[in-house]
C-alpha cells in the first residue's frame, strides 16, 4: 500500500516537474516587444525603427578629417538609442547588402562595447542571439563591408593620365595615376533593426 | 587617539545595548535599519542621476531622429514627384536613367525613405531652433547639379513689397537642389535644412554658413570643415581694405582655398560664441529677431552690425569690440539707429513717383 502511495506521489512529482520544465522552456521562447519601437527611441536613420520594411535607411559615415584619402578606412554606422536601459538578447537586422559588421552596446560608462561580429553574411534577415543578456540603452552596427563596395570602388577610383600643361600652352601627356573621387565603400541599406529581450525579463 | 575614542564609544553603546531593555534594543536596531536603508536609497538615487546624465550626454552628442509618420503622396503613374507634410520631392530628368532609380518601384521606395528621413530631420531642427519656415521646401534631386556632384544648394526666394506705407520682405519659397551623391551624406542634408530654417531671417552669408557648418559638424557629426585653433593671428584673412574676408562673402561661388577658409573661419567664429555664451545662445538670438521683426523691414541682406546688435543683446554684453578685433567693419547700433534707417528708407520710397 505504502509503495503504491509512494509510486503515485513520484508520478505526480515527475509530472509536475515535466510541466514546470515545459512551462520554463515555453517562457524562454517568448520574446519581449520590439524595444526599438518604444516611444522615445531614436536612430541615425528613422527608417530603422519605423516598423515599415518598405522604407530603407542607410548607415552613416562617421565624421572624418574631410580628406577623402585620409578617411578611406572609416566605417559607417547605424545607431539606435532606447529611452531607457533594456535587457537585450536578440537583435534582428533586415539588410540587403550587409556583409561584414560588428554590433556594439552602449555601456553604463557612456562607452561602446563590442558584443558581436560577423565576417561573411549572406542573409537578408540577420537574426542574432547573443550569448548573454546585454543591459544597454543603445545599439550600434558598425559596417565593415557591404556587397556594394566593389561597385562603389569601381565608381570612385579611376585610373587617369596626369596630364601637364606646358609653358607654351600645350598639354603634355603624363603618367597614369589612380584618382579617388569619393568614398570607396558603400553605405549599408537597412530596412529595420529589431531589439528583443525575454518577455519575463526585467526591466 | 580620536579613532580609539570613537571605537571605545561604539563598544560602550553595544555594552549598553547588552544591558538595555528589549524595547530599547528594538529602537536601536530600527534606527540602524533606517540608516542603512537611507544609505541604499541615496546610493540608488546617485546611480540614477549618473545614468540620467550619461543618457543626456548621449542624446546631446549626436543627431538622432525619431520616426515622423508623415503623409506621403506619390504622383502616379511614374513616381517622379511626391509630396509630404513639409516637402515636395522631384526627380530631375538626368536621374530618369540612373541605374538605382530607373524603375517605378525603386523610385517609390526611395521617395518613402527619403521623405520619411527629411520629415524626421525637420522635426529635430524644429525642436532645436524653436521655429520653422512657413513654406514647404521644394527638393529636387539631380545626378549632376550645376555640372558637379559635389555641390548642394538651398535657395530662399524673397518678395519685396510696400505695404501700409512700409517696405517689407517676404519669403516666397524655399528650394533645395542635391546631386544624389550629396544627398547620401547626412551631414549635407542637415547643413542644407539649417539654411532652409535660418534663411527666413535674411542673415549675412558668413553667419548663415557658420551656423549650418556648426549643426552639420557638432550635431549631425558629418562635417568636412574642421575648426581653426584660433580666430586671430595667421588664421585671420583680410581683404585689400583690411576688412575680414568673411564680411563680403556672397555665397558658395567655388571650392577654392578662400571659400574653404571662409567655411572654416565662420564655423570657428560661430562655435566660439556658442562656447562662450552657452548652447542656447543662438536660440536666444533668433527669438530676439523674431520678437522685433526688424529683419523684414530692412533693405537687402542683413548687415553684420545689425546682427552684432542682436548677438550683443543675447550675450548681455557689447560684442562690437570683439568683432572689430577680428577686422569686421562694424559699429555699435541702438534700436533707434535701426528704426531711423528703416524710416529714412521708407520715406525715400514714398517720395518716389
Amino acid at each position: 500500500m505504502s509503495w503504491k502511495l509512494n509510486r503515485n506521489w513520484v508520478c505526480k512529482y515527475v509530472l509536475l516537474g515535466m510541466f514546470c520544465f515545459y512551462w520554463g522552456c515555453t517562457l524562454g521562447q517568448k520574446w519581449s516587444e520590439n524595444y526599438a519601437l518604444l516611444p522615445g527611441a531614436s536612430a541615425t536613420d528613422p527608417a530603422f525603427i519605423d516598423a515599415n520594411p518598405e522604407t530603407i535607411g542607410q548607415s552613416q559615415r562617421k565624421q572624418g578629417s574631410g580628406s577623402v584619402g585620409t578617411d578611406l578606412d572609416i566605417p559607417s554606422e547605424a545607431i539606435i538609442y532606447l529611452p531607457e536601459r533594456k535587457s537585450i538578447y536578440r537583435i534582428v537586422i533586415h539588410s540587403t547588402n550587409l556583409e561584414e559588421f560588428e554590433v556594439h552596446a552602449f555601456n553604463s560608462r557612456g562607452e561602446w562595447d563590442k558584443i558581436y561580429d560577423r565576417r561573411s553574411n549572406r542573409d537578408l534577415i540577420i537574426d542574432i542571439r547573443l550569448k548573454k543578456v546585454i543591459m544597454t540603452s543603445g545599439i550600434k552596427v558598425v559596417v565593415r563591408r557591404t556587397t556594394d563596395d566593389a561597385a562603389r570602388k569601381r565608381e570612385n577610383i579611376q585610373l587617369r593620365r596626369e596630364n601637364v600643361q606646358t609653358s607654351d600652352g600645350n598639354i603634355r601627356r603624363g603618367r597614369y595615376r589612380y584618382f579617388i573621387t569619393g568614398p570607396t565603400t558603400a553605405l549599408a541599406n537597412i530596412a529595420e533593426i529589431e531589439l528583443y529581450g525575454y518577455a519575463t525579463a526585467s526591466p | 587617539m580620536e579613532c580609539r575614542n570613537r571605537l571605545l564609544f561604539i563598544s560602550k553603546v553595544f555594552d549598553g545595548l547588552h544591558c538595555a531593555t528589549t524595547s530599547t534594543r528594538i529602537w536601536v536596531v530600527m534606527l540602524i535599519t533606517v540608516l542603512v536603508c537611507n544609505g541604499c536609497t541615496a546610493l540608488k538615487e546617485a546611480q540614477q542621476r549618473r545614468e540620467q546624465r550619461i543618457l543626456e550626454e548621449r542624446n546631446a552628442s549626436s543627431l538622432m531622429l525619431r520616426p515622423s509618420n508623415p503623409t506621403i503622396k506619390i504622383k502616379e503613374p511614374d513616381a517622379l514627384y511626391a509630396t509630404s507634410d513639409h516637402y515636395t520631392l522631384t526627380f530631375a530628368e538626368d536621374l530618369y536613367e540612373h541605374p538605382e532609380l530607373d524603375s517605378i518601384e525603386e523610385r517609390e521606395t526611395f521617395v518613402r525613405s527619403a521623405l520619411g528621413y527629411m520629415e524626421s530631420l525637420y522635426d529635430a531642427m524644429n525642436r532645436l531652433f524653436g521655429f520653422q519656415p512657413k513654406h514647404k521646401i521644394h527638393v529636387t534631386l539631380h545626378d549632376l547639379y550645376q555640372g558637379t556632384r559635389l555641390a548642394a544648394t538651398t535657395t530662399t526666394n524673397y518678395r519685396y513689397g510696400f505695404q501700409n506705407g512700409r517696405y517689407l520682405k517676404f519669403v516666397n519659397g524655399i528650394k533645395m537642389d542635391f546631386p544624389l551623391a550629396m544627398y547620401e551624406k547626412h551631414g549635407v542634408r542637415a547643413h542644407e535644412l539649417t539654411h532652409a530654417f535660418t534663411n527666413i531671417y535674411f542673415l549675412p552669408v558668413w553667419f548663415s554658413e557658420g551656423i549650418a557648418v556648426l549643426i552639420q559638424t557638432e550635431y549631425a557629426q558629418g562635417g568636412t570643415h574642421p575648426k581653426f585653433d584660433s580666430l586671430k593671428g595667421t588664421y585671420l584673412r583680410v581683404d585689400l581694405d583690411g576688412v575680414n574676408q568673411l564680411e563680403n562673402w556672397g555665397g558658395h561661388l567655388d571650392g577654392g582655398p578662400l571659400t574653404q577658409w571662409r567655411y572654416r573661419y565662420s564655423y570657428t567664429l560661430v562655435s566660439e560664441l556658442r562656447e562662450r555664451y552657452g548652447n542656447d545662445f543662438y536660440i536666444k538670438v533668433f527669438e530676439l529677431m523674431e520678437a522685433d521683426a526688424l529683419h523684414q523691414r530692412l533693405e537687402g541682406k542683413m548687415r553684420t552690425s545689425f546682427l552684432v546688435y542682436y548677438l550683443s543683446k543675447a550675450a548681455g554684453e557689447d560684442l562690437v569690440p570683439f568683432f572689430q578685433e577680428l577686422q569686421f567693419k562694424v559699429r555699435k547700433l541702438t534700436k533707434e539707429d535701426i528704426l531711423k534707417q528703416i524710416e529714412e528708407m521708407n520715406s525715400q520710397i514714398r517720395r518716389q513717383p
